[in-house]
């Protein structure tokens, strides 16, 4: 019987963020080469949506190796990390710089806690490579597939109203310049190359290794729950500050959320688990019209049970959850928080908007990196999100211009219609992050069409 | 790489893709480098099964794969399938890495 069905928070979510909504796209691209010979296949992100069939694919193993490479070729040059950016920044027709193989821990200083890896290392390999040393990072982003140069460059960040980004908790970095020059970076050497590096879009160079202030390892006590959308937003201050990690994820056309909480303990390891989920709750929302799916959630949502359980902070933070999508996130000064999701929820909900995925609403501190979203205070950022398979334009076009009436600032790997004129605007620094970008690099080699019309180049 | 048959099935070939595709399996060759190239890339995920993927050497788990035929596994590596990202995570391998992939992931090494 429905009415003595209990679901999981977790599966529900998961449901929801699979449910088969909308239009499919169509089409499929093949390689751009003839039979028989040994192919590279287009390059693609992670969604799929963006494709590029760059000349060639360098891939360095040493540092010297790439000031070769550098040195030796001429054209556009565009480095990859694990393609996880929704935006443009990547693709190219020119040269696709791989950082695959610069990976591993360089150094780290017990006293300092601080710790310097390559660039290519992947976050998911980065966590049990620190617990190895006795470190740990801050923070993370639920997706840790991505390497560290992409997630700084982009100012990839987990959520906590104490916590950064993962660009605020850069300590030093070493840059590889367009024309083949190392330079090493902090807050005392080259200063003004550093604090435009530290969210760089990969437009400054080739960023090959990266010092993060890290802190003692730390268990987590992860709890999810549903609650409506509204208390959650008037208790907001109360519980992120009494949970270090805090997001809620609103369901569309519906009163409520799924709240995500982790903080610190001391207690055993004793993971959530993550059961199969059975497919009656997707059922019931796909037999669903829109305009009664908000009543079928909010009378489900006293079924749907709490979730607990312990893990050691880098795989607490991090999942593997969800099928591909493509994604829209601007982070609004945190006072704005609650009337621009608002305005969101009553938009999607008056358009009737055939989506179901969750929206994500996380909080960030403030740091000083020239152009990270969060320079200058905290803010609170909020990401829409569509499944890769369906097209993203409908939704994301209906609710960027919201963003803007908060003063949003697009996160530099996701999916936004911003150049220079609006980023000048809202980033006190943009104009000498682009004079920065200028002089390492006159002749544009780092710059794409995306990166042209961004930096206005 | 997550190469699973499931809800979301990829739109069909065009035919000289799928040429491509099976040409790949004929001199594809398991080295060094391509051990390499899967160990920081397919393996994130088919080691532990993470993300609902088959585990490598999991014959049972490949066979209903391995059914629909090399191109079309190819094709699900290429194009991303479900939770697995187009190519893998692996963005500098070419077509014959990703069948000699494929062939070790599925017991056939």
């Amino acid at each position: 019987m429905l009415s003595r069905r209990r679901f999981l928070a977790n599966s529900v979510l998961a449901a929801l963020w699979s449910a088969m909504t909308g239009s499919a796209l169509t089409g499929s691209a093949m390689p751009g080469t003839a039979v028989g010979q040994a192919a590279a296949p287009p390059w693609r992100n992670w969604s799929g949506h963006l494709k590029a069939n760059p000349a060639s694919r360098l891939v360095p193993s040493t540092e010297d190796e790439l000031v070769s490479m550098l040195q030796s070729t001429r054209g556009a040059i565009r480095p990859v990390g694990a393609g996880h950016s929704f935006s443009p920044l990547v693709p190219t027709d020119g040269h696709l710089l791989v950082l695959d193989n610069l990976n591993g821990l360089v150094s780290h200083d017990r006293q300092a806690m601080t710790a310097e890896l390559m660039a290519g290392t992947r976050l998911s390999d980065a966590g049990a490579l620190l617990d190895d040393i006795g470190q740990a990072m801050y923070n993370l982003p639920d997706i840790d597939r991505q390497t560290l140069a992409g997630a700084i460059a982009t100012a990839t960040h987990g959520t906590g109203k104490h916590l950064k980004s993962l660009s605020g908790y850069v300590n030093n970095m070493r840059l590889v310049t367009p024309f083949g020059d190392v330079v090493d970076l902090d807050a005392h050497n080259n200063a003004d190359v550093f604090h435009a590096a530290r969210v760089s879009l990969g437009a400054l160079g080739i960023v090959t290794r990266i010092g993060f202030k890290n802190r003692a390892p730390f268990n987590l006590l992860g709890r999810t729950w549903m609650e409506k959308t509204k208390t959650v937003i008037d208790q907001f201050e109360a519980l992120s500050s009494e949970w270090q990690h805090f997001e809620m994820m609103p369901l569309l056309h519906s009163d409520y959320a799924l709240v995500i909480a982790h903080k610190e303990t001391s207690d055993a390891i004793s993971p959530m688990v993550e059961e199969e989920d059975d497919g009656a709750f997707l059922k019931l929302v796909n037999a669903t019209p829109v305009a009664l799916r908000g009543t079928l959630i909010n009378t489900l949502a006293s079924d749907i049970e709490p979730a607990e359980g312990i893990d050691v902070s880098y795989k607490s933070l991090t999942n593997l959850r969800f099928d591909r999508f493509n994604e829209m996130e601007y982070s609004v000064p945190a006072a704005s928080g609650p009337e621009c999701l608002e305005e969101i929820l009553d938009t999607v909900k008056r358009e009737a908007t055939d989506v179901t995925i969750p929206l994500e609403y996380r909080i960030v501190d403030a740091d000083d990196a020239w152009i990270s979203m969060f320079n200058g205070g905290r803010r609170v950022s909020i990401s829409v999100h569509r499944l890769a398979r369906y097209d993203y334009q409908p939704l994301f076009g209906l609710v960027e211009p919201i963003f803007w009436k908060y003063g949003g600032r697009p996160h530099w790997g996701k999916v936004h219609t911003l150049g220079r004129q609006q980023l000048q605007e809202l980033y006190p620094r943009f104009e000498d992050f682009v004079f920065i970008q200028q002089s390492l690099d006159p002749e544009g080699r780092m710059l794409n069409r995306h990166l042209a019309y961004v930096l206005g180049r | 790489m997550v190469v699973l048959a499931g809800c979301s099935e990829p739109p069909e070939l065009e035919p000289l893709a799928a040429e491509n595709y099976a040409a790949a399996f004929e001199t594809a060759e398991m080295t060094p480098a391509v051990q390499k190239k899967w160990a920081r890339s397919c393996a994130l995920c088919h080691v532990r099964g993470e993300g609902g993927a088959p585990r490598v050497g999991d014959l049972q788990a490949w066979a209903p794969r391995v059914a629909g035929g090399d191109v079309r596994m190819m094709q699900h590596t290429v194009e991303g399938l479900n939770r697995m990202p187009p190519l893998g995570y692996c963005m500098d391998c070419d077509l014959d890495d990703f069948a000699a992939m494929i062939h070790l992931m599925t017991g056939r090494h």
